[in-house]
């Protein structure tokens, strides 16, 4: 196809050059970054060993904010992912309807992140929100949703789970779509029960759609940052602080850019396990 | 081939072209969004009305982006905006670093409020003058004229609170949130009781007895304030002292409340009196949280900067947009205009308010001391940490910062 091998390699020299300049250049200076003291008006930069790294491992600031990170992490994307199979098993069979309830399930997928947090903030306010006001007609009582340090957290994940649930749902969807229709046939002929066709046909073959799921999520709340701003500013009492807008406080904000930098390049080992994590789940082999 | 280069001609012709539109704005204003920025946009059409050749872009940014932009966009020696808008707390760094152009002193008026105009000049009071107020905002109080007294100290809040405290309509509201909202709405309180964030040499001076007395009766402020106030901000504060579920705001901003007399929006019409706010220790200190707007050290089109700034700041415009939007003014003669006392009938206070207000404190880091304070502050009216160790802990890490 190519009359000289060098004629690949100049078609792909654009893209890799940006790719050099806008992924691989920000994160080589990130690292540089991480490990000065860096003077933002005037450029200065300062070498100072792992100083950053210490002062931020030894804060309980970010500690807090690892820890609700992960925490947040694991409880959206496993929740979403859950709940997205609930729903792809319901959607898989055919049901009078099935074409107007689809679009509606993902709707809130479709919403502003922004949006979305307002719509909840605003339900989610103690006195005049709509939610404490159907707890007050079913005889609960009213919950401090966003600002009692101990349910903050929990309050996000809801409203994460609202918007990105549907996106698993449609992954798992579509791989319960794919499984061929004569292996079900056959089971059900050799009179395997509906749970054991879930258990060992159905949930063995969506193992890759289920981890593309759980990696698409977590990579995606792991770096959450606008829901928590929105709806909370982090608090109370650094309840729901994340990476994500601790880095963004001590980047934008403060212009350190030392400290930003650190934080970066911890998200980003983490993200890095994670998706490692991952791809050797999704691509090794079937036992 | 000869289809394929005049396409490739004209798409080439049309990239000059639409750069050459966004290049040929004769004026380029970064400003704030929301009622700032609808005053800056009458105000742009009207002053187009006159220059009718004159072309003017106008950005409106919230908050946080319009420091971010401005910032990057200085520090980078940037020409993309010609004048630009700024909270006071960002004019000692914007100053200092020679991001702003000296303004023609001659063309300022003597009308503009003197405590406002010496914050637009570097050193503060002395040095050449950056920027003009724009907006007069400053930290008032309201409080429920029908319910209570006129409230002359804190003690005396958290008194008259505790005693008007229901489950319908709490004794106090105020901004709990994290960050700058927990900050202002503590710093009058703080100047109050005799307390610093930073002394005369521009040490950090946070941990006192002065401050934990402060921290103390602010945390106790807690009790009688809505439940959930921790996530509380404008808004909230806004419906809940127009919508009758307080008895007092211990920090209103006047571009929060031209609505509160209008009886469309409010439950409390004629009810709120919105004054100083109380003194303790010290005499009452409002806190100012005055915008203002400066030409660029690196503009392109200096001189219409300064010639629109003029027409913005002056008597005519800002009385228009006072009586149109409810922007605070900040020249004397527009609160002492009868149309304008009329509407809003707490400028007198306003404008005393302004008189004796005091800025917050002139240093570069004041986003990240502000950030620390908030976080300790917060911790403490949760009662995670006691006011002394938010004292200790808070002047511990801002004397690191700085």
């Amino acid at each position: 196809m190519f009359r000289s091998g060098w004629q690949p390699a100049l078609l792909l020299a654009p893209a890799l050059l940006l790719l050099a300049l806008l992924t691989l250049y920000p994160i080589a200076y990130s690292f540089v970054l991480a490990f000065t003291d860096a003077e933002y008006q005037s450029d200065a930069l300062t070498f100072v060993g792992w100083a950053n790294f210490n002062t931020l491992l030894n804060d309980w600031f970010f500690q807090q904010a690892t820890w609700n990170t992960v925490r947040f992490t694991v409880s959206a994307s496993v929740v979403q992912v859950g709940l997205g199979l609930v729903l792809a098993l319901l959607f898989a069979r055919p049901f009078p309807g099935r074409q107007w309830f689809l679009p509606l399930f993902i709707y809130p997928m479709m919403l502003s992140t922004l949006v979305c947090a307002s719509i909840w903030k605003a339900w989610m306010h103690y006195d005049f929100g709509w939610l404490n006001n159907l707890f007050d007609a079913v005889g609960l009582s009213r919950q401090p949703w966003l600002s009692d340090p101990a349910l903050a957290l929990w309050s996000i994940v809801l409203v994460d789970t609202w918007q990105w649930t549907p996106m698993a749902f449609l992954i798992l969807l579509a791989g319960l779509q794919g499984i061929p229709q004569d292996i079900e046939e056959a089971a059900t002929l050799e009179g395997a029960t509906p749970w054991q066709q879930f258990w060992h046909i159905r949930l063995p073959l969506l193992r890759p759609y289920l981890f593309l799921a759980l990696l698409l999520r977590s990579i995606d709340t792991f770096k959450l940052f606008d829901k928590v701003y929105v709806l909370t500013g982090g608090g109370p009492a650094f309840a729901t602080e994340t990476l994500s807008l601790m880095a963004y406080k001590q980047g934008f904000k403060f212009f350190n850019l030392g400290a930003a930098s650190a934080i970066a390049v911890i998200m980003l080992a983490i993200a890095l396990v994670l998706s490692l994590a991952y791809a050797w789940q999704v691509m090794r082999r079937p036992s | 081939m000869f289809t394929k280069t005049k396409m490739a001609t004209a798409l080439l012709g049309l990239a000059v072209s639409v750069s050459g539109v966004a290049q040929a704005a004769d004026l380029v204003i970064a400003g704030r969004d929301d009622l700032m920025g609808r005053a800056l946009e009458q105000s742009v059409a009207a002053y187009q009305a006159e220059h009718p050749d004159m072309d003017i872009e106008l950005l409106k940014l919230p908050y946080g982006s319009l420091y971010e932009k401005l910032v990057i966009g200085m520090r980078e020696g940037d020409s993309s905006f010609d004048l630009v808008m700024i909270d006071d707390t960002w004019a000692t760094e914007f100053m200092s670093q020679g991001w702003l152009a000296e303004l023609n002193e001659d063309r300022v008026s003597q009308d503009f409020i003197p405590a406002l105009t010496d914050i637009s000049r570097y050193p503060v009071g002395q040095g050449p003058l950056y920027s003009l107020p724009v907006v007069g905002n400053v930290a008032m109080f309201a409080y429920r004229s029908d319910l209570m007294d006129e409230p002359e100290t804190w003690s005396d809040v958290i008194a008259q609170g505790t005693q008007l405290h229901t489950a319908e309509r709490s004794g106090v509201v105020f901004r709990g949130t994290q960050g700058n909202p927990i900050v202002t709405g503590f710093l009058p309180m703080l100047w109050a009781y005799g307390g610093n964030i930073v002394d005369g040499d521009g040490a950090v001076n946070f941990d006192s007895p002065e401050t934990v007395a402060a921290i103390r009766d602010f945390v106790s402020l807690r009790e009688i304030a809505p439940r959930g106030i921790e996530v509380y901000n404008s808004g909230e504060v806004r419906d809940a002292i127009q919508q009758n579920k307080a008895a007092m705001a211990i920090e209103v901003w006047p571009s929060w409340v031209p609505t509160m007399d209008d009886p469309e929006l409010s439950q409390v019409v004629n009810q709120v009196e919105i004054i100083p706010p109380p003194g303790e220790v010290n005499a009452s200190t409002p806190m100012l949280g005055v915008w203002q707007m400066g030409v660029s050290a690196n503009a392109e089109n200096a001189v219409a900067a300064e010639d629109f700034l003029a027409y913005f700041t002056s008597a005519d415009n800002q009385r228009e947009l006072t009586l149109s939007l409810g922007l605070p003014p900040t020249r004397s003669s527009v609160y002492s205009d009868a149309e304008v006392v009329d509407t809003y009938r707490w400028y007198p206070n306003q404008l005393n308010a302004l008189r004796q207000g005091a800025p917050r404190p002139r240093i570069n880091a004041w986003q990240e001391l502000e950030s620390i304070m908030g976080d300790y502050l917060q911790l403490a009216l949760l009662g995670r940490i006691t006011p002394e160790q938010a004292a200790q802990q808070a002047h511990q890490r801002m004397a690191a910062a700085l």
